[in-house]
């Protein structure tokens, strides 16, 4: 298990390259000058070369990626083109408030999914699975960004249960956490049925009812085990995907976190940030993928991780 | 089984917990501090590096220069209580106020100016801001790196800074009032170098307390401010990207005044009680058509002055855009222009038509590039439409704004929309930058019109130090320029705002470094 997991975090380095690689060719090919949103409406072209030869954004594009990967090496993400923030410093600050807000958002997506998924698949073709069917379907088409006004004008603005924006305590992290959770609820809850439906038509369920084990039991432990493996990789993507960051729900409410700074590099062609971003973006998405391996194995110890059993 | 389940729960629901706690911030009002919204985070709070207006409106608040822009628009002492002028314009001499302090309690001098407005100009400096002071006597060679200071700027004394200019510039002072003539305190800024654009430290009557990049910006009043101290304790910023949210937070009453957002103009403007507490002024700029004047169909005037007749400008200004700004005659807004220009807004197609037909057109496709914002791209459809029926076909090409100001810049599109907006209340700035031949591209002039007789009559107008004959050079220039229909001047935006109640004193201001935030109390 461990020598698995040092590999993986070996492998990491040669996807960062080639990640760091492929960002940089695909940034540097978009339309738009990073120099001239800097200088505003006035500066002198002399001014503008200037700059553009301190940047080094006329290199050649090898010598500049090279560049950069000499900063990376010394452990330095350089500084914003515009703030003249240490990128680092910032995507330091922003992430524990992207971590919380993807925890708040699987918190609630997880158990009311699971639960959603559970129920469906146990009151198959009644009222109750069509109409988890139906809030399924519905969480999974509004976009974000309606449901995330919806929630406020109801929550903040009608009943002022909680603050409509702003980066702060719980009170906060509620609005964006829900909006975030619905689609992810969503799916959790249509895979749940899904798999479930198939787990409970299988032979050794048969068995393990003909046994007389109780209904609570034989769905708790053999079906919900079973079903684990495909519910866990797809919590494992979403939750990936937040931790990368929310662009919409972060911008809607005003959260401070690593999805709006990307987002705003890339609009700003800042591509000290762009890059930041995607580099702490790949680790995290390796990691979670290392992290849902290494629970495979504990769900379902037929599935073995390290090299000799394979 | 079951257990591991829910032992991983409960630790995720653990660090979850942690983690909230461990952020608490509180964000409910802080007594005594008025609450304002931006929706972009500022780049920087250094006024050599400020281009952008959120950066310049809390700038103003964070430091002076040697003179301000009063209410009627005139310009006023701030740093400098008095100055003269030599009678040929070239020799500005500016006596300091004693008793100006900076936040770091040091006395300001008249050196502080020579070193803030040489960091301006320093070639080891990456300002984007040289061209306010590159009419001083000595600029060209210390921005090259051929001369060691600027000859131009001289402090005889503690107390009294003597200017001098390449050439007279009757703008001068105007351009003075701009963030990137404010003065800084060597020592701080040597010290902190990059730093010091997010720990500013300025002569202003607030101070940054705090700077949360993207959360908010809290300022504390100073009580040893020279001028009018700030009857409040202090200003938040809180930065909002969303409309409707800062609209939420507004009903709510986390925020004081709101820029009112075009989509709720209209509810605001009906509601009987809200629209007492609306607020709005005459904005010192103009939306425009630009006219690409380097290529055909566009390098012909008479194809342009077509483009001119066939768009009803009044009726999109009193339809889509909701009265919210006046119909423009000629690129100088109306309150800064003090002569009278022959209209320009007649809406006559038959006429457009006719001049199309004269000039052969033959057809074929213009592009009409915009940016991606949706007020823009109505407005675009329905100019589209009008110029579609004069009998040319128009493709509307929208681009992010990064990539729109590159291919503007370039001279890509035939046809654009874009605004101009005052960096000093002067005629000039709304002509040089946006006319003369030297500004192709980037510097301003993106339609590339090049009309040598506007060039020299623009020229004369920024030496002429006599007020009547320089609005007489610019009155000339600007009717040439409408004759010569290289853009179709729209209209000028008013902006309008709204505030809470409780607020007494509020006022907007038609240039952002106006608001030295000290008016309001509650």
């Amino acid at each position: 298990m461990i020598t698995y997991i040092i590999k993986k975090i070996i492998f990491l380095i040669p996807i960062l390259f080639g990640i760091t690689l492929l960002t940089f060719t695909l940034t540097k090919a978009l339309p738009g000058d990073p120099v001239l949103s800097m200088v505003g409406e006035r500066a002198q072209p002399e001014v503008i070369e200037k700059i553009r030869r301190e940047l080094g954004t006329e290199r050649n594009i090898l010598i500049q990626y090279l560049g950069y990967v000499k900063l990376l090496l010394k452990g330095e993400f350089g500084r914003s083109y515009y703030t003249n923030r240490k990128v680092f410093d910032d995507l330091v600050l922003k992430f524990p408030n992207t971590l919380r807000l993807a925890f708040g958002a699987m918190i609630i997506a997880i158990p009311v999914g699971l639960f959603f998924g559970f129920a469906s698949a146990i009151k198959k073709d009644t009222l109750i699975d069509r109409l988890i069917s139906t809030v399924s379907m519905t969480g999974l088409s509004i976009p974000v960004f309606w449901s995330g006004l919806l929630i406020m004008l109801f929550l903040s603005l009608q009943l002022k249960l909680f603050p409509p924006s702003g980066t702060g305590d719980i009170r906060f992290l509620i609005l964006p956490s829900i909006t975030l959770s619905l689609p992810a609820l969503a799916t959790i809850s249509r895979v749940t049925r899904a798999t479930i439906i198939e787990i409970i038509d299988m032979p050794f369920i048969t068995a393990v009812k003909a046994k007389g084990i109780s209904r609570m039991r034989i769905h708790l432990i053999h079906v919900l085990k079973n079903a684990l493996i495909p519910i866990i990789t797809l919590i494992g993507l979403d939750f990936g995907s937040y931790l990368n960051g929310a662009v919409l729900t972060e911008t809607i409410f005003g959260w401070d976190g690593i999805g709006r700074f990307t987002m705003e590099g890339i609009i700003k062609r800042d591509y000290p940030v762009i890059m930041g971003c995607v580099i702490i973006g790949t680790v995290i998405v390796v990691i979670i993928n290392l992290i849902v391996d290494v629970l495979y194995h504990f769900i379902d110890p037929r599935i073995r991780i390290h090299e000799e059993s394979r | 089984m079951q257990k591991n389940v829910l032992k991983s729960f409960v630790v995720l629901l653990s660090v979850y917990c942690i983690l909230s706690l461990c952020s608490c911030s509180s964000q409910n009002r802080l007594e005594g501090y008025v609450y304002y919204r931006l929706n972009t985070n500022p780049t920087t709070l250094d006024p050599a590096l400020i281009v952008d207006v959120t950066g310049g409106t809390l700038s103003a608040k964070l430091y002076n220069g040697l003179v301000r822009i009063g209410e009627d628009l005139s310009i006023k002492p701030d740093i400098a209580e008095k100055w003269k002028i030599s009678e040929d314009g070239l020799r500005y001499i500016f006596k300091l106020r004693h008793g100006v302090y900076f936040s770091n309690k040091r006395e300001v001098k008249a050196i502080d100016f020579k070193y803030s407005f040489e960091r301006i100009l320093s070639p080891n400096n990456r300002s984007p801001n040289t061209w306010v002071l590159d009419k001083i006597l000595g600029a060209d060679d210390f921005v090259k790196g051929c001369a060691e200071d600027v000859k131009g700027i001289q402090a005889p004394d503690d107390y009294t800074l003597e200017i001098r200019l390449k050439n007279p510039f009757s703008p001068f002072l105007s351009l003075l009032t701009m963030s990137a003539a404010y003065v800084v305190p060597h020592e701080e800024a040597e010290k902190l170098g990059p730093d010091f654009s997010s720990h500013p430290v300025g002569t202003g009557p607030f101070i940054l307390k705090e700077w949360l990049p993207n959360r908010e910006v809290r300022l504390e009043a100073r009580e040893d401010y020279f001028d009018k101290p700030s009857k409040v304790k202090g200003i938040i910023y809180r930065i909002i990207p969303e409309d409707l949210t800062a609209v939420t937070e507004f009903e709510l009453g986390n925020i004081d005044v709101l820029a009112i957002p075009a989509s709720e103009y209209s509810r605001y403007k009906k509601d009987h009680k809200k629209k007492n507490y609306i607020s709005s002024i005459q904005g010192l700029n103009t939306y425009y058509i630009g006219l690409n004047c380097s290529r055909p169909p566009f390098n012909n005037i008479n194809m342009r002055r077509a483009i001119s007749y066939a768009i009803d400008r009044e009726k999109i200004l009193n339809t889509m855009y909701e009265k919210r700004g006046r119909l423009s005659g000629g690129p100088v807004p109306d309150i800064l222009r003090k002569w009278t220009i022959p209209d320009s807004s007649e809406y006559d197609p038959q006429k457009a038509m006719d001049l199309i037909a004269r000039e052969g057109f033959s057809g074929g496709t213009i592009y009409f590039y915009i940016t991606a914002d949706q007020e823009i791209v109505d407005i675009a459809e329905v100019i589209q439409s009008y110029i579609k029926a004069i009998g040319i076909d128009v493709k509307i090409k929208q681009l992010e704004w990064s990539a729109y100001k590159e291919v503007v810049n370039k001279g890509e599109p035939d046809i654009f929309y874009l605004s101009w907006w005052a960096d000093y209340p002067d005629p000039e700035n709304f002509l040089f930058p946006l006319f003369h031949s030297s500004n192709h591209g980037p510097a301003g002039n993106r339609t590339r019109y090049t009309n040598h007789i506007v060039d020299a009559l623009i020229e004369k107008g920024q030496y002429t130090i006599n007020e009547k004959q320089r609005n007489l050079f610019y009155k000339k220039a600007e009717e040439m320029i409408i004759a010569d229909a290289p853009w179709v001047p729209l209209w000028h935006k008013t902006d309008f705002t709204i505030r809470q109640p409780w607020l007494k004193n509020y006022k907007i201001y038609p240039i952002y470094s106006m608001d030295k935030g000290t008016d309001i109390s509650f």
